[in-house]
């Protein structure tokens, strides 16, 4: 199987205009490593392997009102 | 007394030190608390067996695996290519060439990721990654099939054949968390408490419960009025004996008495049930003639008449069948089974009917010999039970009973599945055969590689289905009364509930709809087995048990080989002695063989000669021995001398008193011991054991109530329902965890009052409630009828402040619009172009909770409708968007994005982690740990609270109409204690039995309270907090560890004005989730009607529900006859007479039309054509709403209301020819 290749060759088809390859930084669910994947990219730690990946946190303001 | 001024360094009790040094720093080399491996052993242990490594004790076997003894027992399947020449010596019959087929070795091996997968540098998989991609945890198995042809054995012949992925056990052998310490437990993302003894299906864990089975390998005598109807000439008395094989799968043998004296052995292949004669049996087992039988079943005792006659009928009846020797017998059984056995076709009759012998006949014996014996036993015990010598035993107790282990199920199911894969490839094979088209060449190891492929192996689907569903598709039903039920969601609502799963104990699904209560008693045979406390109340009342502290359940097989050789030796007669006399012998049997005959006197030497060998470990005799020496008694249990050494049995310890060992006693014996509770208790001569600790019949949740011993009974159950309730610290890997709804209490604190087991069981790691100051005082009213009022400063500081925390799982599979093929995926998480994504006026709203990815920003609060994701579909170019459901706010609290098995896969499914915040609010449900819960009625202001002379407020207030009719005196002890306590820095232990009338729990928290400068009794003086009066009466105020449970107002209240309606009757819908509202039902009604309130009646029943207005025709009283004319723009008649219409031109159909008849009618009376004859005038009207002073509300036709309902069961009357007629006044 060609699996790392695979990402490229499933990108967007029919005809519409490729989305712009946004990195994302996501966060390896086992060893903690921080992971830069485009969309459409498999979801696999590019250190061990893993198939998890959390979502850092906001960098954004999160402002509630307590109550 | 601790606390004093002296300067001693009081040793602090908490412990809190060591606990946080444990949370930082886990052990590394062992777990924090062991005992909780200890309590889940059966489960691990039991599934462990399966595997020949499984490092359990060997005992008398060869420490096979369960797996490999199935194997053998499914043995070959037999296909012919009837290629042979009929009278050669290939077969008479033209068989040909002989094929035979079996199942090697099965090979499991731990979850691995797979060999796809390149770049992971772990290559094996854990099951917090099962979890949290909402996975399974499973592993490959194998099976190495093996053939011969005409019995020439080549190594060749043979072929792995996968059989899918197989769930596995976590912390059993073959998971790969076996053997881990806590320190790397939390490495791999688990607690550090984590012990295993369930399987992940689908990211739920799931464990196969405990279910209650009769004791395998011992008789029982049945007094069973239903059994008449099985047929003529059967009663009501029966033996019966569930046999278990080495492999733990059962064949259960009932032996049924005829009214004619003779007996009727019953067993079941594939669902259906066979009976033979018993005769039968005993004369194809060891070719046994009439007069050997007479004497084995007589043993002597001749002048019993009963006996004798009987006997004789016995015999006789069996002349009938003119079968004399075994051979004729076995033959005569091959014969008669060989259609259902379907068996190799060169077997003839006697090998068949050995065969069946073998196989459903009290299976756990080998021998024909002890096959002969033990029926020969199950003959004289039936017919002891008709003459009234001994009494039918009770199967509903727990002495009859044994367990069934998780993995000794899932054995049997594997076992199952294999003999079935088996046979569909013989079917294959055989079929082929028939076809002829090709003939198959079983010389070519193509055509039989391409027969093993083609049948489905897929045993991982069909386990993975039996835990997710718990239903269990057998053809032979594996000896068990229920089909469905097996598995249950091990949920972790909070550590309480989590761990009782594991000792929870079913009676079995059969007896949920019994009428009979009988099976729901708590039999005094129980104790220390089963926790009298600790059972739900309601449907599964008594049904559901869970297994006392210190029960165990053997799951090892223990050396006994040379157990029947010891008690020979020491005056036990041998089984083949012919000289037996059977009124003056006891049976001796070990797990259901018998092994000798003994004296009463001797019967109870060797009994306690064994107790003490196994106690002391001399003569090899193992602990775990049972040893149930049954006395002889006037018409009460069969006597004898019963030894079980088999698994599944339940187990405690108690203390030897002879020796002061420890001893391990097991449900069967205990019913013949003295055992006493307590050292002060004992008899000298009569009691021989002690045990351990007073509490140790409890279960573990039992054992966490404080002072449970000074309480009421039910409210002790009601509280062990109320722990598993409570909102707790369900995890410490909380960030791991993807359950559905989570329930976390912030604000957890270890109890101060509390028994010495909180500590053992891990209780401090997983908080369960907050201490309390409560007064008892009705203050305001509010605390009426169980109402409780909180301090709403102790609310504001945090008071039992809690969490929900919810998952939501999007998976693009699931969405409209995505392919069905794996290779292109249509749908992906992210924005599309047509989201404007820079800053203004024109930006899209999504933006503000989602990220570029497309998925929502972590911290992002969240209303009801709002975007939690977007996915752009490939064939539409659009963006769409996935909402938020749900009426309460919540916050992102994690996104996981999840790849595949073999991450190779761009994202298509995430979990999403939503938090709700929970304080409590008014309605919210606490309880203390008596039973005694409540609901809060008001956030009382901290100012008008009341307080005592130092100024103290209470957290909590509870009416004192509480206790007079509950009599939770615990609860009061409870108070006192915690109240020292807190004064003086002290655990309280809280354990039950530790006082008594002359040392008194009053007395000893009372002297602790009068050091701390409080008064005695725990009352005090208290000032209103309204207006500043000191109260006539001291108030009792002290300290209780207070329970919030999960029932909260915000999921369960339910209001509705108007709302959505049922399409059909036009009702409000029901139903909390849909806006629906409480039904108005018949009781209530009658409660209006009774009242007479005719107004609310109507305003509840119509203008509520479904009001509504209709036309009905006052002459034929139809409601369903409407029609219209367009009169808009007037009418134009052409005969003359306007017809009577309502304002928008309503009339009735059904008189109209009859009207219309009846002047056609007269028209044709008359002479006149109908359709002939000069042109009518012409009368023309204008609308009636046109006409000026018009009154005439329309014709015949009138308003009414009338319910929905009425107008659509006229309609549906109507449809059956059925008319309705209304009349109108």
């Amino acid at each position: 199987m060609n699996q790392p290749s695979q990402s490229n060759t499933s990108g967007g088809g029919g005809g519409f205009a490729q989305q712009p390859r946004q990195e994302m930084e996501y966060i390896c669910a086992d060893c903690g490593a921080k992971n830069e994947i485009k969309s459409r990219e498999p979801i696999r730690c590019r250190e061990c392997g893993h198939r998890i990946m959390y979502k850092k946190r906001t960098q954004r303001m999160v402002q509630f009102e307590a109550r | 007394m601790p606390g004093k001024a002296d300067g001693r360094r009081r040793k602090p009790t908490f412990n809190t030190i060591e606990r946080e040094e444990s949370f930082k720093q886990p052990p590394k080399h062992a777990s924090t608390y062991p005992i909780l491996n200890e309590f889940v052993t059966p489960h691990i242990e039991s599934f462990n067996a399966l595997f020949d490594d499984s490092g359990l004790p060997k005992g008398d076997g060869d420490g096979k695996g369960l797996l490999s003894i199935a194997l053998k027992d499914i043995g070959e399947r037999v296909v012919f290519d009837g290629t042979g020449r009929i009278g050669t010596e290939s077969g008479q019959a033209g068989w040909g060439n002989r094929l035979s087929i079996w199942i090697e070795e099965v090979s499991i091996a731990p979850p691995r990721v797979t060999d796809r997968d390149t770049w992971s540098t772990e290559r094996r998989v854990y099951p917090s990654e099962a979890r949290e991609r909402l996975a399974s945890y499973r592993s490959r198995m194998q099976a190495k099939v093996c053939w011969t042809i005409n019995g020439d054995a080549h190594p060749d012949q043979c072929v792995m054949r996968d059989c899918g992925l197989i769930p596995i056990m976590v912390r059993s052998i073959r998971c790969n968390l076996r053997g881990l310490s806590s320190c790397e437990l939390v490495r791999r993302h688990e607690e550090p408490e984590e012990f295993g003894g369930y399987f992940i299906i689908n990211g739920n864990e799931r464990i196969i419960r405990y279910l209650i089975l009769p004791r395998r390998n011992h008789v029982i005598s049945l007094l069973r009025p239903s059994f008449t109807n099985r047929g003529p000439s059967y009663t009501q008395y029966a033996v019966q004996i569930r046999c278990a094989r080495p492999d733990q799968s059962s064949v259960t043998n009932t032996l049924h008495y005829l009214s004619n004296g003779s007996a009727m052995l019953r067993f079941s292949w594939r669902k259906q049930e066979y009976v033979i004669p018993i005769m039968l049996i005993l004369k194809a087992l060891i070719s046994a003639s009439d007069r050997e039988i007479f004497e084995h079943v007589m043993m002597q005792d001749y002048e019993n008449t009963f006996l004798t006659d009987r006997v004789e009928l016995l015999l006789r009846s069996f002349k009938m069948y003119s079968l004399y020797t075994g051979d004729q017998c076995l033959e005569y059984l091959g014969d008669k089974f060989r259609v259902v056995l379907d068996m190799p076709e060169d077997w003839n009759n006697r090998i068949l009917g050995a065969w069946l012998i073998q196989k459903m006949v009290l299976v756990h014996l080998d021998e024909p010999r002890d096959k002969f014996r033990m029926l020969v036993y199950m003959l004289r015990k039936l017919y002891a039970l008709v003459s009234g010598s001994c009494s039918a035993d009770n199967p509903d107790s727990p002495q009859h009973q044994e367990v069934l282990l998780p993995g000794y199920l899932y054995g049997m199911i594997i076992k199952e599945r294999l003999e079935e894969v088996l046979n569909q490839v013989r079917n294959q094979i055989a079929a082929d055969v028939r076809r002829a088209e090709p003939p198959p060449d079983f010389l070519d190891k193509r055509y039989l590689t391409k027969i093993i492929q083609k049948v489905n192996w897929d045993i991982g689907s069909r386990m993975s289905n039996f835990l997710a569903t718990g239903n269990l598709i057998s053809p032979s039903g594996l000896d068990l009364q229920q089909a469905s039920g097996f598995t249950i969601v091990a949920e972790k609502l909070n550590w309480s509930r989590y761990i009782s799963h594991f000792r929870c104990i079913h009676r079995g699904a059969f007896f949920a709809e019994l009428k009979t209560t009988t099976v729901r008693k708590l039999l005094p045979e129980a104790w220390g087995f089963l926790c009298p406390v600790h059972t739900p109340d309601g449907t599964p009342c008594g049904l559901l048990n869970h297994l006392s502290r210190t029960c165990r359940i053997i799951t090892t097989l223990l050396a006994v080989v040379h157990i029947p050789g010891l008690l020979a030796a020491h005056g036990m007669t041998q089984p083949f002695s012919s000289s037996v006399d059977g009124r003056e012998n006891l049976c001796v049997q070990l797990d259901g063989r018998v092994i000798g005959w003994a004296r009463p006197g001797i019967a109870k030497q060797l009994a306690d000669n064994l107790r003490i060998w196994k106690t002391e470990g001399t003569h090899k005799v193992p602990l775990d021995l049972e040893i149930g020496f049954v006395p002889k008694s006037k018409g009460g249990q069969y006597p004898g001398l019963f030894l079980f050494s088999s698994r599944a049995r339940m187990m405690r310890p108690v203390k030897f008193l002879a020796n002061g060992k420890g001893d391990q006693v097991g449900s069967f014996e205990q019913v013949y011991m003295n055992i006493a509770v307590k050292t002060d208790e004992i008899e000298p001569g009569v009691t021989t054991h002690v045990e351990h600790a007073p509490t140790n019949f409890l279960s573990i949740l039992a054992n966490l109530t404080p002072f449970s011993d000074f309480n009421q009974s039910p409210r002790n159950i009601y509280q062990c329902q109320m722990a598993k309730q409570t909102m707790g610290t369900p995890s410490t890997a909380i960030q791991h965890r993807t359950d559905n709804k989570l329930y976390r209490l912030q604000t957890g604190q270890t109890p101060i009052v509390r028994p010495h087991l909180h500590n053992t069981y891990a209780m401090d790691a997983f908080p369960n409630g907050t201490n309390a100051v409560v007064a008892v005082i009705s203050y305001t009213g509010y605390d009426m009828e169980d109402a409780m009022i909180l301090n709403k400063s102790a609310h504001e500081r945090g008071f039992a402040y809690g969490t929900i925390y919810k998952s939501q799982v999007i998976d693009l599979k699931d969405m409209r619009g995505s392919s069905r093929s794996n290779s292109a995926t249509t749908l992906h998480f992210g924005l599309g172009h047509d989201i404007r994504m820079e800053e203004g006026d024109r930006q899209h709203t999504c933006v503000q909770f989602l990220d570029r990815d497309g998925l929502p920003y972590v911290g992002t609060k969240l209303d009801a409708g709002d975007p939690i994701a977007a996915y752009v579909d490939d064939t539409t170019g659009r963006t769409r968007f996935v909402r938020y459901k749900g009426d309460e706010q919540s916050i992102v609290d994690q996104v996981r994005l999840l790849g595949s098995d073999t991450g190779d896969t761009e994202l298509q499914k995430i979990h999403i982690t939503l938090r709700v915040t929970r304080s409590p609010v008014i309605g919210d449900k606490f309880s203390s740990r008596h039973g005694q819960k409540g609901v809060c009625s008001q956030k009382w202001p901290a100012v008008d609270m009341p307080f005592t002379e130092s100024g103290l407020q209470p957290d909590v207030i509870i009416n004192p109409h509480a206790f007079p009719s509950r009599m939770t005196i615990g609860m009061l002890v409870e108070s006192l204690a915690g109240k020292s306590g807190a004064m003086h820095g002290l655990a309280q232990d809280a354990t039950p039995f530790e006082f008594s009338e002359e040392d008194r729990a009053i007395d000893y928290f009372g002297d602790q309270l009068l050091a701390a400068g409080y008064n005695y009794y725990g009352n005090e003086p208290m000032y209103s907090g309204i207006t500043g009066d000191e109260f006539a009466a001291d108030i009792y105020i002290g300290v209780v560890y207070y329970q919030r449970l999960r029932h909260m107002v915000l999921d369960k209240f339910q209001v509705r004005t108007t709302g959505p309606v049922d399409a059909l009757t036009r009702q409000p819908v029901k139903g909390r989730k849909r806006a629906g509202g409480i039904r108005f039902g018949e009781m209530e009604r009658d409660a209006l009607i009774a009242h007479g309130t005719s107004f609310l009646l109507q305003d509840r029943l119509m203008n509520c529900s479904d009001y509504s207005t209709a036309w009905v025709c006052r002459t034929c009283g139809s409601l369903i006859s409407l029609g219209y004319d367009d009169v808009s723009l007037g009418e134009v008649s052409t005969t003359g007479a306007m017809r009577p219409a309502g304002p928008g031109g309503e009339y009735c159909r059904v008189c109209r039309s009859a009207e219309e008849g009846e002047r056609a009618r007269r028209a044709l009376a008359a002479g006149q054509s109908t359709d002939r004859g000069p042109a009518p005038d012409v009368a023309v009207t204008i609308p009636a709403a046109h006409v000026l002073g018009s009154t005439r509300k329309g014709g015949d036709m009138d308003v009414v209301a009338v319910p929905y309902v009425f107008r659509y069961l006229c309609a549906e009357l109507a449809a059956m020819g059925i008319a309705v007629a209304l009349e109108v006044r």
